[in-house]
């Protein structure tokens, strides 16, 4: 028997949640740093953590952010067993993480060019990630729009940042919209892809990287071609259920690619090469 | 050529079992597998190393079908992983065949390539001897010389016996750990003459030749509705392969303490996929059963260069809807596409 040693890709690292904020009612964000300070391990945007509240269950979840060499944050929204039970954890409760997994978005092949994020709902954790690296690298990149909607206000996720933080950036546009009329919401009402296609942004040097429900994404992309993106110029990432995260448990794959190895971040014309399981 | 005679094939087993953990081809009751030399009855049990293929596939010896991973105390917000599991008993597998031999091979290139190497895999893996048993005389529904295996012949093995008639065994040491294990009982081996059989042809023969390239352009093909149509998802194809290696990971608490584990799933099942929110990329039969075998015949061939079947013919015989992995690669050759 060995020492606990974290050389094993599937043993984690048990590290402390240090804080963890309110997003929407079924949504809270958790800061984690190792117990000797920092993080755990460097994430790029885009990868992936496998997260274990360690004594009920593990799940894969989006490096939301990595601040610095301070903490990674988890937006975690509750759906089954292991993610209500993280949402009752406390700050200083221990939990593990294990990774980096996955590609993470193309930060490099997009400098230069004008971005364009379209989110629904939890789908805005992984977004975010991309979204706060190009603020943080501002003139690596041109002008950033974001169109982000969920059911309702209070399902909007990162309200501070939405509303007040980002729209403040440099030469960035932020749309919000949300599925029904609402008392006191003045802003737009519909869902994403509609409100897509009403912006209608000229896809001329711009990327386009979309992250939702499987039903908002089907959508959106079929939106972006129809304004005459190439295959090229939109990026998705994809879910599966994954238990290994590192392409041997044999249930992420769509042919002959694994998602939490060579995906989630794919662009349609990699996507169009797989089999249409997604 | 060194030589094991019948009367010394039990004696020779007792010496490698005491240092090395056996797993022997046993009939035992109504199962045959490979069963630890250490629970092995003579009143009971038959070895059988005339037999071409026991049931139950040794896959299990580096890839058990329930694994400990880790173990955890808690003691209130603090939780710590107090145990690691890597498992490197010695071990023997004696008496496997080349496709089965072939087929952990496959597990090889699954745990230790394409990034990630699995330690827990590999403890096992590294402390396990392959002695392997040469097929000269293929059964009625063995076919894996058409999936690229050789019966006789097989790569990696580290001992290779022949069986040359009477019951005894021609002994050849192929790698290091191979002249190792034979070191500890050189004693029981006798210097003689010996010549090898000649093998006999295959009865049954399958013709693999550009299905993988072909397959790509079939994912809906109407094949897979007809195919599938028998078939009851239940899953013991996956569970008797020797190739087949899918996981779950899962976690047993009792109180303060536990451990994680994980276990041998099955790509048959609507679970295996099913995600959060309720959408599941396979959620019908059908659906399941196409990605099996496009899994074995083009997916792992277009990753790691082999198909994931090595024509062992377990899961043809043990299906209870007669669905056959023969039938679906003819089905291939014959389709317009
Ligand atoms: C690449 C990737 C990135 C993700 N990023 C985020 C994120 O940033 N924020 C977030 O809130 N969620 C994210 N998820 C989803 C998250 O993994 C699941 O919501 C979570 O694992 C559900 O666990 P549970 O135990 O609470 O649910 P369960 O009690 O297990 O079950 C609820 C349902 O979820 C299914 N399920 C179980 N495990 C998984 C799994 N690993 N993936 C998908 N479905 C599963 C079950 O079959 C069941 O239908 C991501 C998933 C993937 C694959
Ligand atoms: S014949 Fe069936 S059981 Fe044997 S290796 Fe091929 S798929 Fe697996
Ligand atoms: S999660 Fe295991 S292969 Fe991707």
């Amino acid at each position: 028997m060995a020492e606990c040693n974290c050389e094993n890709p599937l043993v984690p690292s048990m590290v402390e949640v240090v804080d963890i904020k309110d997003e929407t009612p079924d949504v809270k964000t958790f800061y984690v740093r190792s117990e000797n300070g920092g993080v755990p391990f460097n994430v790029m945007p885009g990868q992936l953590a496998m997260v274990s509240h360690v004594p009920v269950g593990e799940g894969m979840f989006s490096v939301s952010w990595q601040e610095e060499n301070d903490h990674l944050q988890f937006a975690i929204k509750s759906v089954g067993l292991l993610t209500e039970q993280l949402h009752n954890i406390d700050i200083g409760q221990m939990i593990g993480v294990r990774g980096p997994y996955g590609n993470g978005f193309p930060v490099e092949e997009c400098k230069g060019k004008d971005m364009l994020f379209i989110g629904g709902g939890i789908g805005l954790a992984p977004l975010r990630s991309f979204i706060k690296y190009c603020f943080k690298y501002r003139e690596d990149y041109g002008k950033i729009t974001i169109i982000y909607g969920s059911r309702s206000y209070a399902d909007l996720c990162f309200k501070d940042e939405l509303f007040e933080k980002w729209p403040a950036m440099k030469d960035t546009e932020v749309f919000v919209t949300i599925d029904n009329e609402e008392e006191n919401w003045s802003g737009h009402v519909g869902f994403v892809p509609s409100y897509l296609q009403e912006i209608n942004p000229d896809p001329q040097g711009l990327i386009a990287v979309t992250c939702g429900p499987p039903i908002m994404i089907k959508f959106v992309l079929q939106a972006l071609e129809k304004m005459g993106f190439t295959d090229e110029q939109v990026i998705t990432t994809l879910e599966a259920r994954m238990k290994c995260g590192i392409g041997k448990c044999g249930r992420c794959n769509i042919g002959s690619e694994y998602i939490c190895l060579d995906g989630p971040v794919f662009n349609l014309a990699q996507l169009k090469k797989l089999p249409p399981e997604w | 050529m060194k030589v094991m005679k019948k009367a010394k094939v039990e004696k020779v087993i007792e010496a490698l079992a005491k240092e090395h953990d056996v797993y022997v081809p046993i009939q035992r009751g109504a199962q045959t597998g490979f069963f630890s030399y250490r629970t092995y009855n003579e009143d009971y049990d038959d070895i059988m190393l005339d037999t071409l293929n026991v049931y139950q596939p040794p896959k299990s010896i580096v890839f058990p079908q329930t694994e400990k991973m880790y173990g955890f105390k808690s003691e209130g917000q603090k939780i710590n992983i107090d145990q690691v599991f890597e498992e490197s008993e010695p071990k023997i597998i004696f008496g496997l065949r080349s496709c089965d031999l072939k087929a952990i091979d496959y597990l090889d290139e699954l745990f230790f390539t394409k990034s990630y190497e699995d330690e827990f895999y590999r403890a096992r893996r590294k402390s396990t001897v392959m002695i392997v048993n040469a097929c000269y005389n293929p059964g009625t529904s063995c076919f894996c010389d058409s999936m690229g295996v050789s019966p006789n012949e097989p790569e990696n093995a580290d001992v290779l016996i022949h069986d040359i008639g009477e019951g005894d065994f021609a002994w050849e040491a192929k790698s290091d750990k191979g002249e190792a294990v034979t070191e500890l009982i050189k004693d029981l081996l006798e210097e003689q003459e010996a010549t090898l059989p000649t093998l006999k042809n295959f009865k049954r023969k399958v013709d693999y030749e550009g299905v993988a390239e072909k397959l790509k352009d079939m994912f809906d093909h109407p094949m897979w509705e007809d195919m599938s149509y028998p078939c009851h998802n239940c899953g013991i194809c996956t569970y008797m392969c020797p190739t087949c290696y899918c996981f779950d990971i899962q976690v047993k608490t009792a109180g303060e303490e536990g451990y994680r584990f994980r276990c041998w799933d099955s790509c048959m099942y609507r679970e295996y996929s099913q995600m959060a929110g309720g959408h599941n990329p396979r959620e019908l039969d059908k659906e399941r059963f196409r990605n099996r075998f496009l899994h074995k015949l083009q997916f792992f061939q277009e990753r790691y260069g082999e198909p994931l079947c090595t024509g062992c013919g377990r899961c043809i015989v043990v299906c209870p809807a007669g669905v056959s992995i023969i039938k679906v690669i003819e089905k291939v050759k014959e389709a317009d596409v």
